[in-house]
């Protein structure tokens, strides 16, 4: 193809910590999205999984764009898991925008900025660089100065592919510019043809020799194949929040980076949904709508609510995805009660996926899974312990014993977690259920004890 | 030969078939680029060398002829202008071949391959973006 790779230097493998939901890969569906019973770290919840994968062959087909999915289910069931096997099916191309809902709330900006800035973020624009280049490696560079030291300097230079070779005249301009780039016989080099830009690509393997002094960041590169004048053509994928950012820099190019970019301006937005639509409409640019997902929807209120009612109904819109563990519960604002404090009109508009609590099996399952991923290995008996614990307190709190018995574990040397380890540190951390028996019994001794207020408004 | 197996016959065959082509039109490309390449030498001999008045040697084949210089430049320019043109009708048909050859073989299609290039001005603003 005429198309060339450019290298990409990578550093350091970045170092992953272990988070909550590190262990997910992917929805664990097979191609005709039927969803296997353990697989990418996914366990059980098959429905909802199901229910999920068709979504997503949706997004991915480009299909549904403002639109809105639900996940509703008790707390610990695997909504956030869903939403992020979600993303990481996705692929790197399509943007996901992951936020809580209590993130909005910030002194910063309004609610609504912080929606809009996070709607946008959700959407990719993939647009095209094409340039013709002549790559090819240096086999000789012959610079012939005048004798007076002044007037224009003549020269010639010869690149080579595995294919072909050829001289090209050199001006004073060029002379110049591979001088500044100290490109020598050996190296290989791309040419912009536009601009004339000469860059350095690293040095030809054909001239790797054991003796040779060489600096550490000297890199070695195969000779270029095919024909020396290319077409390069870069595909990328950008967010129209970044694009909102550069054209609304207030606060100079620091903008970008501090993350601090205040309130962005709506003329700013409207002009760029201009430009943006004239880049489609002349095939210049596609518009990749991405998946917004909003944790504890609950904690959203009224106003935000109707901004997003709004905000789905535009045409640049990403998919929305909302989870939520609340009941029927007042919304957030209001003295209204709804189904998962959510408004009915918003709620009309969504598809919701229910999540069902986990049976023991499964629960064994992602113990395991668990285990794998902190590194810490279990005895029989001490997985179905831990199995146990979790079915009677929660599956959170199960998983928290496991790093911190693995860590008992280490303390006495030994390689395999036992009950005796579970014991302990069951002993040690109290579960929700146990400590709240512990308040009760010994609230007498507690500070601010004899304040009874009446029992706390919880609905 | 069962049938199965003719299929799978059928099916590779499509493949190779898909996969030469574009490696033909990649080698032809290879072969244009090396004449434009050798025109653009002639080109810049003609420029430097030799006044305008004399005549010069071109080899047609296997045979060398005088010709006079303008009349020389003015062809291999010509030459250069249809090489152009015909490396980029083949790199554009390029694309389609690789696409088909994805298709066949059950890979997902480039992305963003036939969008049209922005302008160099939207490129600039872009890029102050990219280099972050």
């Amino acid at each position: 193809m005429a198309t060339t790779k450019v290298p990409e230097v990578r550093d350091i493998t970045r170092i992953e910590r272990i988070g909550a939901h590190s262990h997910i890969r992917g929805l664990g569906l097979d191609d005709a999205l039927e969803p296997r019973q353990v697989s990418q770290g996914m366990v059980g919840q098959l429905a909802s999984r199901r229910a999920a994968g068709v979504i997503l062959e949706m997004i991915k087909d480009g299909h549904i764009a403002g639109r809105a999915v639900l996940i509703a289910g008790q707390p610990g069931t695997g909504k956030t898991a869903i939403a992020m096997g979600i993303a990481q099916s996705l692929g790197p191309d399509t943007p996901f925008t992951a936020l809580a809902g209590s993130e909005i709330f910030s002194l910063e900006m309004s609610k609504t900025e912080a929606l809009s800035q996070a709607f946008r973020k959700a959407i990719g624009v993939r647009i095209k660089e094409e340039t013709e280049i002549i790559e090819g490696e240096v086999v000789e560079i012959q610079i012939d100065r005048p004798a007076t030291g002044t007037g224009a300097k003549v020269g010639k230079l010869t690149l080579k592919t595995t294919e072909m070779e050829t001289i090209y005249d050199l001006g004073n301009k060029m002379i110049d510019s591979l001088s500044k780039e100290k490109v020598q016989a050996g190296d290989i080099i791309t040419i912009d043809k536009a601009t004339g830009k000469i860059s350095k690509l690293g040095r030809s393997f054909t001239r790797a020799r054991d003796y040779d002094a060489m600096g550490a960041q000297t890199q070695f590169v195969q000779c270029p194949e095919g024909e020396l004048q290319k077409r390069k053509e870069v595909v990328h994928t950008v967010s129209l929040h970044e694009i909102d950012v550069i054209n609304s820099r207030t606060q100079g190019f620091l903008a970008l980076f501090s993350g601090d970019t205040g309130e962005i301006k709506s003329e700013v937005r409207e002009q760029i949904n201009a430009k943006v639509c004239e880049w489609r409409e002349e095939g210049k640019a596609e518009i990749i709508p991405g998946v917004l997902f909003i944790d504890e929807v609950h904690m959203l209120d009224m106003e935000c609510f109707s901004f997003l009612n709004r905000a789905l109904e535009s045409d640049l819109s990403p998919v929305l995805i909302m989870a939520t563990n609340r009941g029927i519960t007042r919304i957030r604002g209001t003295n209204y009660q709804s189904p998962h404090g959510i408004p009915i009109d918003l709620l009309d508009r969504l598809l919701i996926i229910a999540t069902s609590p986990y049976t023991e099996k499964e629960t064994r399952q992602i113990i395991k899974i668990r285990c794998e991923e902190e590194d810490v290995e279990l005895s029989e008996e001490a997985h179905t312990v831990l199995t146990r614990i979790g079915m009677e307190t929660s599956l959170r709190y199960a998983i928290q014993l496991i790093s911190t018995a693995g860590l008992v574990c280490r303390k006495r040397k030994g390689t395999e977690v036992q009950v005796e380890d579970i014991k302990r540190v069951y002993s040690l951390f109290l579960d929700e259920a146990r400590s709240s028996q512990y308040m009760k019994e010994y609230q007498d001794s507690f500070l601010f004890n004899e304040t009874q207020a009446p029992p706390m408004d919880t609905s | 030969m069962d049938a199965v197996t003719q299929r799978v016959l059928e099916y590779l065959t499509e493949v190779e078939e898909a996969a030469e082509d574009v490696l033909t039109t990649k080698q032809q490309i290879v072969d244009l680029d090396k004449k434009r390449n050798r025109n653009r030498e002639a080109l810049n001999a003609l420029k430097t060398a030799m006044s305008d008045s004399e005549k010069v040697k071109v080899c047609f084949g296997t045979m060398f002829i005088r010709f006079p210089k303008s009349k020389t430049r003015e062809m291999i320019q010509k030459d250069q202008e249809q090489l152009d043109k015909e490396i980029n009708d083949l790199r554009k048909g390029l694309k389609a071949k690789v696409n088909r050859l994805n298709e066949i073989q059950g890979r997902p299609e480039v992305r963003g391959y036939n969008l049209s290039p922005l302008s160099t001005d939207e490129i600039k603003a872009i890029d102050n973006l990219l280099k972050r």
